[in-house]
């Protein structure tokens, strides 16, 4: 017994040894490519301009510096991002995978290494301050640096006297990483585990908050979004040799066994915290994650939008959320719930706010995994009217913002559905004389 | 107050699985040891051993403190949608699973980071008390 729980740690090992080095594969492929596009001195004075640069959303970086200085940016995040997994000692399975591959989509629009190092180092004096060791909140930390736009203009967009720049970006930065914790925990129990993006709704919340105070005294800021809608060749190439290496990566780890393992991966409702690589297969989940970032890329190209830095971002988020949570069953419902909304009131499917919609939207999908196609088609529909409206309320500082939106709809959804469940008086009764039935006699 | 809090969301996480198989009786015991806690659920629903393992798997999850943490705290809130024992597994230290002429038992073993199983009547890896 004691051998064969042994083998399997020891299995279990070796796949997340061999885990690392596919993410290894990926990540320095994209700088690579980053810097043979650029050149290597242009690529990285595109990077250092970069930590410079409003954050806000929409700041597509491909456009702002160049393709491959937005390459080199992500990988740079994504690579933090990774590293502190490694140093903690923490698993690299679904969660932490949707960390990486989300921290880089977003290091194409938005994240660079300094705007998320104190959101990060605020979570880590969080979890000191709970007397918690920073492994226990580094999915928080991970995903918090969603509110690396605060940073950012703190740093270099309100006019700070230059003196005063850093020194006040650090201490915002600091102080959204320490509340971050406890705003997700309670944000975690809104929408009980059917918002995928959790930590959206809770960079969105707070958010809310620190655009309050920044524009308090009713300043406005130059608007405008940075969307590239020129693509180069290299970008739209850039998800299809992705998802094509992830699948491969499948099918040689697992086999046929992985296919079998993705078809079962397909039935479960994927409600937070579903770890496919855990609760099934790494090399089911690899399929996975390849066939979803093919199935949005295709979407992309037929509805004939952009395949910039933002867009990029999108599919990437969902690549790393197909490991937890997101597949193609519960995904496609609330995909067509946006759509439907889209044709409905008169908006193109590639126009930017749609696509971002169709894209991060699905962090829904648990609702129609859970609850069927109906609801999933609800949640999409209703995500896209909210969504359109959300990012104007925090001017764009959490970059989460269909993970904002979503944790709305979700709630709602979830509120409804609860209450409809236990008043409906065509609920399944419990059992004569069973705890259940007494309790319905009693009201 | 951390401790109670900790232990009312177990509860109820627990609570709500037992609940769904709809039992006539539920019993819940609760009680101090030398280095932690000991938390017994019984009910009177005779599982076969395939949900017996299901149980056991879902309650003996390895340690993921990066999930426990965070998602962990869902564990008593999450009343829309199946029970999850899942988010109890990763916060215990052990847990125990059997059928008995009245019914299931569950036995959670609650420890701090001084935990030492020797303190506790739990089985050791070739089931002996």
């Amino acid at each position: 017994m004691r051998v064969n729980a042994n083998t399997g740690r020891c299995a279990l090992e070796k796949q997340e040894r061999l885990l690392y080095v596919l993410m290894l594969i990926i990540l320095v492929g994209f700088a690579v490519t980053g810097f043979l596009a650029e050149g290597f001195v242009p690529a990285l004075r595109g990077v250092w301009e970069l930590q410079a640069h409003p954050a806000r959303l929409v700041n597509d970086f491909t456009l702002a510096a160049s393709d491959g200085a937005a390459l080199v940016n992500a990988t740079l995040v994504a690579l933090i991002g990774l590293v502190l997994i490694r140093i903690n000692g923490v698993r690299l399975s679904g969660p932490t995978v949707a960390a990486v591959f989300t921290m880089f989509g977003f290091g194409l629009f938005g994240k660079t290494p300094l705007n998320i190092l104190p959101i990060i180092v605020g979570v880590f004096i969080s979890a000191r301050m709970a007397g918690k060791q920073f492994r226990e909140y580094i999915i928080i930390a991970l995903f918090g640096t969603a509110l690396g736009p605060l940073v950012s203009l703190l740093a270099v967009e309100i006019g700070l006297p230059t003196a005063l720049q850093i020194p006040v970006a650090a201490v915002g930065g600091l102080a959204a990483g320490i509340m971050l914790p406890a705003v997700a925990i309670v944000m975690l129990r809104l929408h009980q585990g059917y918002n995928l993006y959790n930590i959206g709704l809770t960079t969105g919340f707070l958010a809310l908050f620190a655009a309050a105070v920044i524009f308090g005294r009713g300043r406005q800021l130059p608007g405008g979004q940075v969307w590239n809608s020129d693509p180069s060749l290299l970008l739209r190439l850039l998800i299809p040799s992705v998802s094509v290496t992830l699948v491969v990566a499948g099918l040689i780890g697992g086999g046929l066994d992985a296919l079998r393992s993705f078809r079962r991966i397909l039935k479960l409702p994927g409600r937070l915290p579903s770890d496919f690589m855990d609760m099934d297969s790494i090399a089911g989940a690899l399929i996975n994650m390849g066939v979803m970032g093919l199935a949005m890329w295709g979407y992309v190209v037929a509805v004939g939008a952009d395949l910039n830095g933002p867009v990029l971002g999108g599919i990437f988020t969902v690549i790393g959320f197909a490991a937890f949570g997101k597949h193609p069953r519960n995904v496609w419902p609330v995909l067509a719930g946006i759509m439907l909304a889209a044709v409905t009131f008169g908006h193109e499917l590639s126009a930017p706010g749609v696509i971002l919609a169709a894209l991060f939207g699905t962090t829904l999908a648990p609702l129609a995994g859970e609850f069927g196609v109906p609801f999933g088609v609800i949640a999409g529909f209703l995500h896209l009217l909210i969504v359109l409206r959300s990012g104007a309320w925090h001017a764009g500082i959490g970059l989460y913002n269909n993970g904002f939106a979503g944790g709305l709809t979700a709630t709602l959804l979830v509120a409804v559905i609860e209450w409809y469940r236990a008043n409906s008086p065509s609920r399944k009764p419990a059992r004569e004389g069973s705890i259940g039935s007494a309790g319905k006699d009693t009201t | 107050m951390k401790r109670k809090d900790f232990v009312l969301h177990l509860i109820g996480e627990v609570a709500h699985y037992i609940l769904d198989a709809d039992p006539m009786r539920m019993v819940i015991s609760l009680h101090q040891e030398e280095d932690g806690m000991h938390l017994a659920i019984m009910d009177n629903i005779k599982r076969n051993d395939a949900e017996l393992d299901a149980i056991r798997a879902s309650l003996n999850n390895p340690r993921r403190p990066e999930l426990a943490g965070y998602y962990g705290s869902m564990a008593g809130y999450d009343s829309l949608g199946e029970a999850r024992l899942n988010l109890i597994g990763w916060q215990v230290k052990h847990a125990d699973v059997y059928c008995n002429d009245s019914g299931t038992q569950i036995d959670l073993w609650l420890g701090g980071d001084r935990f030492d199983p020797a303190s506790f009547t739990i089985p050791n890896k070739d089931g002996e008390k």
